[in-house]
């Protein structure tokens, strides 16, 4: 099957012009990746060393390094699947490696939109913009933006959706 | 963040605060506004709402009385009881109450936290009438009060006399704006029973027709549920003996899922009791459901406030070609996670559920032909496959699943609130993917056509954003 390789976003019937995410997003990621395979590293060290002595130190550096490449390269290649578009209407978010998501948030629905960073995102300059509708659910987000972008696009998403409010 | 964000929104300083807060003083919570009464609930309220502790603790007293036969022992309990509570009642009583104010409906409760809760009107939802058992007793009612919005904004006027609810009730829905909310109705079932009022959209169910639905609903769940521990018994049995220690931990090792079993039991009682004298009717604008044996409730659905209407077939009904309707609303959903959505028709033969649907959404029909997922998509649910699809039809999308019980679910296109294509590695590998049409209210409001072909899926997609515009450009632009 020939769509079998083709992401579900590239079958929109319409082009896309698809906005990547900032560049540094990878490097946040693949950082944070490696931060949290640490600690599981840690935390795998001390009954390693226990049951092997001071072995079970190397096995869990050993560890810690294969398991964190792995991750950092799943990471980074999930990175790359990230997207956003604006339309006329709507605003389009895909994203995933293993299971594919594509959401579309009509601007008329828009009843919040957030803006935030945690610590490692404000340390490389990145924001994360979530738009949420009445429908629970539905919290969609754009991750690792520059600043400027994400208050740009805050704003322009805020003015479209009190221009064209459809309610519930 | 907000400093580097700054330059983008222009340099004018914030517009400076208003001189004086709106609405009531925030340091003094529990003070209605100036030259507006406080109305009071009634004083049985207390009472009625530590019914559980006061049962649970008559239960306590009792047996003490009898274990130690000291019969003095219940008079001076029950004294005591009496003074603290009827003096923790007054007190409760005084920061209690409720102010109607221009728009808005203030609550006011607590008397160590204090607490004042504002309502929006305008962004009323529902208003339920509520009668408990022990309030009807008393005759006494509830009004539960439904706004849009997040987790818990749901606001309740416990207990007021029954007249007076209802008065209260038509009072909220003309502030609200209500079209067609016809006060009189509601006045008029004052004086006499709730049985004025316009005719009932279709016969009234009968409580014989009630319990056989629900019984041949039950059946499958019960009979599974037998059968499983039946085997579950005997196999133990012949491996450990039928000694009585090996069926005390047989049922403790079952105990949980027993439990749940019971509880499963005690829902569909609950059910049946609830949807007992069911009576559905139409007034201007709203849907007016009255129903329940031993607690009534009168629900009010404002028709422009569904967002779909699902079909429910349960496997046993299929013979009889019976379906229940339920209507999805935005303030069902955050009430609670065990009632997701409003019974329009407990039961129903086909013409009277198409009665319904067509009063819930405006010429919505209730048979669909919908199409069938692709057929490598079947071994993936292979009892489910023949029941699963998904239609887009004039005006709703319509998607169809389940094999114990077979839902439809309509949305009409105006109410989709934001669409998601997802497609998970095994169906990639199948060139599958599902389509999601989320409405507004919880998370079990979501409209989910599963496995389609990944070029229909998206191609789906694409068209219910196309028609959710244009089916929302023709309507009035609603706020809530």
């Amino acid at each position: 099957m020939n769509a079998r390789a083709v992401p579900v976003w590239d079958l929109w019937p319409d082009g896309i012009s698809w906005q990547p995410m900032s560049p540094t997003l990878r490097t946040v990621w693949v950082l944070r990746s490696l931060l949290n395979v640490l600690i599981l590293a840690v935390i795998a060290a001390v009954p390693l060393t226990i049951w092997l002595g001071w072995d079970g130190l190397l096995w869990a550096l050993g560890g810690y390094v294969v398991l964190a490449g792995l991750r950092a390269l799943a990471v980074s290649r999930t990175v790359r699947t990230w997207g956003y578009a604006e339309r006329d209407q709507d605003l389009l978010v895909r994203h995933g490696l293993l299971t594919r998501r594509l959401s579309i948030v009509p601007y008329g629905r828009i009843q919040l939109i957030d803006l935030s960073a945690g610590p490692v995102e404000r340390m490389f300059g990145l924001t994360t913009v979530q738009v949420r509708t009445a429908a629970l659910g539905s919290n969609t987000e754009v991750p690792g933006l520059d600043p400027l972008v994400a208050a740009a696009l805050r704003d322009r998403l805020a003015v479209r959706a009190a221009e064209v409010r459809e309610g519930l | 963040m907000s400093a580097e964000a700054g330059p983008v929104h222009g340099d004018e300083p914030a517009p400076p605060l208003s001189p004086a807060p709106y609405g009531p003083v925030p340091y003094a919570p529990s003070a209605p506004p100036e030259g507006v009464q406080r109305q009071r609930l009634h004083p049985l309220t207390p009472l009625l709402e530590s019914v559980r502790f006061l049962t649970a603790a008559a239960a306590a007293v009792g047996l003490q009385m009898f274990t130690s036969r000291n019969f003095l022992f219940a008079v001076y309990a029950a004294v005591a009881a009496a003074v603290v509570g009827g003096i923790a009642s007054l007190i409760a009583l005084q920061f209690r109450g409720f102010v109607i104010w221009g728009r808005e409906l203030h609550i006011y409760g607590g008397v160590f936290t204090r607490s004042h809760r504002t309502v929006p009107l305008d962004r009323l939802q529902s208003v339920d009438l509520v009668r408990p058992l022990r309030a009807r007793v008393f005759g006494l009612a509830q009004l539960n009060i439904e706004v849009a919005g997040g987790d818990g904004t749901d606001a309740r006027l416990a207990y007021l006399k029954h007249d007076r609810a209802l008065e209260l009730r038509s009072e909220l829905l003309s502030i609200a704006g209500r079209p067609g909310a016809a006060p009189q109705t509601a006045v008029e079932s004052t004086e006499e029973a709730p049985a004025a009022g316009p005719a009932p959209l279709v016969p009234p169910v009968t409580v014989r027709k009630l319990a056989v639905a629900s019984l041949l609903e039950a059946l499958p769940v019960q009979l599974t549920a037998l059968l499983v521990f039946g085997t579950a018994f005997a196999v133990t049995g012949s491996i450990f003996g039928f000694t009585q220690v090996a069926t005390a931990l047989w049922f403790g090792f079952f105990a949980p899922a027993l439990l749940g079993y019971l509880q499963s039991t005690v829902q569909m009682v609950n059910r049946f009791l609830r949807n007992c004298r069911f009576r559905i009717t139409r007034d201007g604008g709203n849907l007016l459901i009255e129903r329940g044996l031993t607690d009534t409730s009168h629900e009010t659905v404002p028709v422009d406030r569904v967002t779909a209407v699902s079909f429910d077939e349960p496997i046993l009904w299929r013979r009889k070609d019976w379906r229940r309707v339920e209507v999805w609303t935005a303030a069902v959903a955050q009430s609670a996670a065990v009632v997701k959505s409003t019974t329009a028709l407990p039961v129903g033969t086909p013409d009277e559920v198409s009665t319904v649907a067509a009063e819930a959404v405006p010429e919505l029909s209730s048979v669909f032909a919908v199409e069938q997922p692709p057929r490598r998509a079947r071994w993936r649910m292979p009892l489910r496959w023949k029941r699963t699809g998904a239609l887009l039809d004039e005006k709703v999308f319509v998607v169809r699943h389940g094999w114990w019980v077979n839902t439809y679910a309509a949305v009409p296109y105006a109410r989709i609130q934001s669409v998601r294509v997802v497609q998970g590695p095994i169906q990639r590998m199948q060139g599958l993917a599902s389509v999601h049409a989320m409405t507004a209210g919880g998370v079990g409001h979501t409209a989910t056509a599963a496995h389609r072909d990944v070029v229909e899926a998206v191609a789906m997609a694409a068209e219910l954003r196309k028609r959710a515009d244009a089916a929302a450009a023709l309507e009035a632009p609603r706020l809530s």
